[in-house]
């Protein structure tokens, strides 16, 4: 290597360089950093390698080994130029492929990125969204140069900000260069770095001055820093280098963590590269000015990255922060002034250089100028490392560019800046993302790492995490900060087990904000914000841990026991009988489900499955055991009567009377039966079963199967009177009169919600319970011609099946709002529809409806796109303009959501019963009481339309409420947490074969046989199925009910493991 | 010479005069642990905590490591820095209750309960004997090890140092040992001190002697481990 010195000759070797880079030259671009390195980048450079030597490939393609391409997800990751292709998940199989691809200008089709949602298939990286969004200005280098390389450097413009800055600046014109960008420091603070340099070069001289570059990076999650000396650390020098010069330092140094071997190890190379071309060390290019950097290896200290203890730790003392003042600009490393910034501040300077100061000001915002590069990590479909100008939004960051959530969970927060960041909600995302909008918000910068967090992640235990984090990493020596993150530790681990109290959270933000107060240095300071701001943000969460013990996000573990079970409104053991299946024991996996809930075979065909949201199956990444599936298998093979209830000897005197015969109703029945109560249920239709009658179609679930399960509920304690309704027939006053000494009313939710559009009363146009109900309880087929369903629900898609199922429907078509994707129904609900052939358009909103001689003869319609999200983590639907159009049909269902009728309501208030604005009744959540005495209600009047298992749960505990009441005991139960009791051996299998197995499918008959008629649609499971479906389970209950011998047998045989 | 005002009391100190020592040279009462006349401030314990600067910028600093400014307005027992001194000196108690110090900050500054898990540590941490080896002594035999909640004071590897005389200086300056409570054993409780607060001790016969600060009683939670 040539030592340079001066700059006339810096000017040659640029011109010499870059005349003999060609663009137009073939190219293969492999990423060759840790994240690609750890997906098997290193095996597919040596084929790469290979195959070029092989063929003699030399000549005609450039091999090329950079920085980071962003997209780690998706890595190991290849471009190719000039195509500007970008491959993804490359292996040594393929890459011999897209090398002859490249070479003949064609493509490796199913190697392009292709996004998951849309199935679009993109040739160019910059199309790809990820990437569309971002402005990579500093990574856009990164992905050409190879970083070991300072030619490469050299032809991308590199040190060309150095030629500039010694050929015709001053350092006060660097200087103010610096401070007219605007550039903050990247690290997360954010002081203005102009005029931290300025406080520098105003320092006297006489010992030398430092300038550092601070790489320490800790945070979890988090590795721009990392990437950015691996990539490109040339960057990183130049940048060192004018700021040295503008300031007049003369020493550099370059904390870097020691667990980032592959930086150092580029870094080393760069600096030697440096320093042999004379761009470093003794008069710099022939000029008078002197600077060297060396590089000093952290140990690995969270707390080494605050400025003065990062000093210290250079010094070769305990990394320990001290009282500033002296600032490190007055009193540094040694004693001598020093500067430190952040990695990415330094890799801006030659940018900045470049561009020009005002130019580099107009990106971002006022105030904020420039880029910032990101970690985006967490429950994101697109994890890895981005760039985008400051003042972006969330919004756009989480769902344009890291595509939304990862699964069909909703996303909740995002979690900016580390363990010192805080957490911001959904309902916040349309925040800019710079310095002030973030601190105002709780949160920080940091030096950028940025967690996605959907529902599947618990607060409690997020705060926890980070307190658990700084507890360690806290040096310890504030008082405040040692004993206040241990402290605050305690509490949110009291908190996560259900020991927690409401007035701990008060000393939980007590305590917070007096460690944000008290303590030294810029770690205790912001040791508070996990805690403050899920505090301040997510009490509600907090509050569920403490009073009702239960976790949402199913994390907690002493809280959640196995998720299936918490999971069950009911709290049916789901795991015990599916351990039971996968031992072939079906009775006693009968008598799991049959313990918990009066309608197995109803739910077996029409429960929401709540245990399967939850299962840790899926959680963990995989796909959910069918449960439901499972417990169809099971009700359809057991019989019955080999479940013996428990009966009460006693016989209580006080007759109860329940209105309403739907699955809450006969629940309450059912249980107070058998502790001896009478029970009176009246039922305003001919036949008991409620909603499950009503309104289920018999195709999803065969009236026999309701029956037979009423039937077997039904004893000689429950008298059913049947066609007797409520206000038209008797008041609850008359109950009480003749002799009833507590009331139920579970009447459920019959009346479906209006358009509130002119004409609604047309003929023709049927609200979707009407229509259900008038076909299942009457027989009348009210569809006809062409259908039109609106709404996305369930209840939308049974009035489209039924429809489709009547004698003169033409063709069904279902209009909703918003895409397939937001459908609030059943996935599986919606595929079976569409196999049957019914038309789903989406992105529809209704208009106006337009009848002809009073009949409902068309609908007139606009699409929509989706705009911003919502505070339900949906994207609403934005009409858009101009684009009306109309729809001929002879029959429209409105499905948009249910009420509980209004009729009742009369009634409800005659007898001194309150309701609530959404024409439900109201009561007390924990003792299910109205505001009657006496009186209570459940179900479907309660919560406004609901799921059948929800029924039965509140159905469940009315039981007991009403049990309670009638012997004068006190109402409020206090909350247990339910934890798996039973112990059941589990069956021995090889792991890897159960993790190769999917989910089972559901059986369903085929199209043709079911598409006009009702005969039900989906099958029982088959022996071999269930049991290998219910092998996959992987038994969250072990961990509670495993006995002490076996636990401590795995430890020592498996090394630990278990 | 700089001018500065505490608690609206205008001053002149000599510059690399600490906001400590020009509270207390006015008279201002400010509590200390890890602060000694002779060694080198450290502003562990934090209990010195005041409060400078004016609206926005107001901001805590422990007044032994800060320089006086000048025209720096310093506040000793603000709002601000009363709540954080207590919440700490409740932190000192639920971690050292057995300290006749600890228990004596408690009482003057009106604390009565501590509401944390009851833990019995003999170290704050407080770093006097650490710099007393080290800046009096001048032998560096004792050190901190680990940190966070791992940090402790002692010798590397706990191997006794060569460089120990067993001069006692680090026990001599220890702010929390040197008058603890021997609870269980009243011949031998120097407790007492805080007879001005109400004690369940007192009804209790063995303890005729002895009044313990903590409700419930340090004593008898103690004899529990």
């Amino acid at each position: 290597m040539i030592k340079l010195s001066s700059l006339e000759e810096l000017r040659d070797l640029f011109k010499g360089v870059r005349n003999s880079s060609d663009d137009s030259r073939l190219q293969i671009i492999i990423c060759g950093e840790t994240g690609c390195q750890a997906s098997g980048a290193n095996d597919i450079i040596r084929v790469a390698k290979k195959y070029v030597l092989q063929n003699q490939l030399l000549d005609t393609i450039e091999l090329r080994i950079t920085g980071c391409h962003g997209f780690c997800e998706m890595g190991p990751t290849a471009i190719t130029k000039p195509q500007g292709a970008f491959y993804h998940k490359v292996s040594t199989n393929n890459i011999s492929r897209i090398i002859d691809a490249v070479i003949a200008d064609d493509y490796v089709e199913e190697l392009l990125y292709r996004d998951p949602k849309t199935g679009i298939k993109y040739y160019k990286q910059e199309d790809i969204p990820f990437f569309q969004k971002q402005q990579r200005t500093i990574f856009k280098k990164k992905q050409e140069i190879d970083p070991i390389r300072i030619y490469d450097y050299f032809s991308n413009d590199g040190y060309n900000a150095l030629y500039k800055v010694f050929s015709s600046l001053s350092p006060e014109q660097v200087i103010e260069e610096v401070k007219v960008s605007g550039l903050r420091g990247r690290g997360g603070a954010g002081f203005p770095t102009g005029l931290k340099w300025e406080l520098l070069a105003n320092q006297p001289s006489k010992d030398g001055k430092y300038v550092v570059c601070n790489a320490d990076e800790g945070d979890p999650g988090a590795y721009m820093d990392r990437s950015l000396l691996e990539g490109n650390p040339h960057s990183i020098i130049e940048g060192m280098i004018i700021g040295a010069y503008a300031t007049s330092a003369n020493m550099g140094v370059v904390y870097v963590r020691h667990e980032y071997p592959l930086a150092i190890k580029h870094l080393i190379i760069a600096l030697r590269q440096a320093r042999d071309m004379g761009l470093l060390g003794e008069n710099i290019l022939g000029s008078d000015f002197s600077f060297d950097i060396r590089i000093v290896k952290g140990a690995g200290a969270f707390v080494c990255g605050e400025e003065t203890a990062l000093i210290r730790s250079i010094e070769g003392k305990v990394g320990e922060p001290r009282q500033r003042p002296p600032y490190p600009v007055q009193k540094g490393i040694r004693g001598k002034p020093t500067v430190i910034n952040n990695v990415e501040t330094w890799a801006n300077i030659a940018f900045i250089i470049n561009m020009g100061a005002a130019e580099y000001a107009k990106i971002g915002t006022e105030g904020n100028s420039g880029t910032k590069i990101f970690s985006l990590v967490g429950k994101i479909k697109n994890t890895g490392l981005i760039e985008v100008p400051m003042g972006i939004s969330i919004n756009e960051i989480v769902f344009d560019i890291g595509g939304g959530s990862a699964g069909d969970s909703k996303i909740k927060a995002v979690q900016t800046g580390g363990p010192s960041g805080g957490c911001i909600p959904v309902s916040k995302f349309d925040l800019p993302i710079d310095y002030d909008s973030l601190a105002k918000a709780g949160s920080i910068m940091g030096s950028g790492g940025m967690i996605v967090m959907d529902e599947h992640t618990c607060m409690v235990d997020v705060a926890k995490y980070f307190m658990n984090f700084l507890k360690a990493e806290s040096c310890g020596k504030c008082y405040t900060c040692r004993k206040g993150t241990q402290r605050m530790y305690e509490i949110l681990d009291d908190i996560s087990k259900g020991k927690g109290t409401l007035e701990d959270l008060d000393l939980l933000e007590e305590l917070a904000l007096v460690v944000k107060d008290s303590t030294m240095c810029g770690l205790g300071q912001t040791a508070s914000n996990p805690v403050l701001s899920t505090l301040h943000y997510f009490r509600a969460e907090y509050e569920r841990h403490i009073i009702q013990k239960r976790c949402d996000a199913f994390v907690c573990k002493e809280l959640t026991g196995a998720p299936c079970q918490t999971g069950c409104p009911a709290g049916t053991e789901a795991w015990r009988y599916v351990a039971h299946i996968a031992r072939g024991e079906y009775e006693q996996a009968y008598i799991a489900i049959r313990e918990a809930n009066p309608f197995p075979s109803v739910c077996a065909r029409v429960c929401d499955h709540k245990c399967e949201e939850h299962c840790r199956a899926e959680t963990t990444g995989g796909e959910a055991i069918a449960i439901r599936s499972l417990k169809r298998f099971i009700t359809d093979r057991v019989d019955p009567s080999i479940y013996k209830p428990e009966r009460s000897s006693e016989i209580q005197k006080a007759p109860v009377a329940i209105i309403g015969a739907g699955p809450a109703g006969l629940t309450t029945a059912h249980y107070l039966s058998l502790q001896g109560y009478k029970v009176t249920v009246f039922e305003a239709e001919g036949n008991p079963g409620g909603m499950l009658f009503c309104t289920i179609p018999s195709y999803r679930l065969p009236r026999e199967t309701i029956n037979k399960e009423i039937d077997s509920l039904l004893d000689e304690n429950i008298t059913l009177k049947c066609n007797v309704a409520l206000g038209s027939d008797f008041t609850i006053d008359q109950l009480f009169k003749d002799g009833f000494k507590a009331v139920m009313i579970a009447i459920g939710a019959h009346k479906s919600k209006p358009l509130e559009l002119e004409n609604e009363d047309a003929d023709g146009i049927y609200p979707s319970i009407e229509f259900l109900k008038a076909f299942n309880v009457r027989g009348e087929q009210l569809a006809r011609g062409r259908v039109g369903v609106i709404g996305g629900g369930n209840s939308a898609i049974d009035a489209a099946r039924t429809a489709l199922r009547q004698k003169d429907v033409e063709s069904v078509t279902i209009l909703y709002r918003r895409t397939r994707e937001e459908m609030p129904a059943f996935a599986e609900e919606i595929e079976a529809a569409d196999q049957e052939g019914i038309h789903i358009q989406t992105l529809v909103t209704p208009l106006k409806i337009i009848t002809r001689n009073g009949a409902f003869s068309s609908l007139q319609c606009c699409k929509n796109r989706l705009g911003d999200i919502d505070s339900s983590g949906r994207r609403k639907p934005v009409p858009i303009k101009d684009s009306e159009y109309s729809i001929e049909l002879d029959t429209l269902i409105v499905a948009i959501s249910e009420d509980s009728g209004v009729d009742v309501i009369g009634p409800a208030l005659s007898s001194k019963i309150d309701v609530t604005d959404r024409n439900t009744i109201k009561i007390d959540d924990h003792t299910l009481l109205t505001s009657r005495p006496g009186v209570f209600a459940a179900g479907d009047v309660v919560t406004g339309p609901n799921t059948v298992i929800d029924a039965i749960a509140a159905g469940k505990k009315a039981a007991i409420m009403i049990d309670r009441y009638l012997h004068g005991e006190e109402l409020d139960l206090s909350v247990e947490i339910k934890l798996p009791q039973v112990y059941i051996e589990p069956i021995e299998v090889e792991t890897e074969d159960i993790s190769t197995i999917d989910r089972i499918g559901i059986p369903r008959i085929s199209v043709e046989k079911r598409r006009r008629n009702f005969t039900e649609v989906e099958a029982a499971l088959s022996a071999i199925a269930a049991t290998q479906e219910a092998r996959r389970c992987l038994r969250c209950d072990l961990e509670f009910t495993q006995p002490k011998e076996i636990v401590e047998e795995c430890l020592v045989n498996e090394g630990g493991r278990r | 010479m700089i001018t500065l005002k505490i608690n609206g009391l205008e001053t002149n100190v000599e510059k690399g005069t600490t906001l400590l020592e020009a509270a207390r040279f006015l008279g201002f009462p400010v509590p200390t642990l890890c602060h000694m006349d002779g060694l080198h401030p450290f502003g562990a314990c934090r209990l010195c905590l005041v409060e400078i600067g004016e609206g926005p910028r107001i901001k805590l600093v422990s007044s032994c490591t800060y320089p006086a400014e000048e025209g720096l307005h310093v506040r000793t027992a603000s709002r601000r820095v009363m709540r954080a001194r207590k919440m700490i000196i409740e932190l000192l108690l639920a971690s050292s209750p057995q300290s006749k110090t600890i228990q004596d900050l408690a009482s003057a500054f009106d604390v009565k309960q501590q509401r944390f898990r009851q833990e019995f540590e003999d170290c704050i941490l407080c770093g006097r004997c650490v710099h007393m080896c080290e800046e009096q002594m001048m032998a560096k035999a004792i050190g901190f090890r680990g940190r966070g909640e791992n940090r402790s004071i002692g010798t590397p590897f706990d191997v006794q140092s060569e460089e120990c005389r067993l001069c006692g200086g680090c026990m001599y300056v220890c702010p929390v040992c040197m008058l603890r409570c021997t609870y269980t054993e009243p011949e031998k409780a120097i407790c007492g001190g805080c007879a001005n607060l109400s004690v369940p001790c007192i009804e209790k016969e063995q303890f005729d002697d002895v009044m313990c600060y903590m409700e419930p009683c340090v004593a008898c939670e103690i004899t529990k481990d």
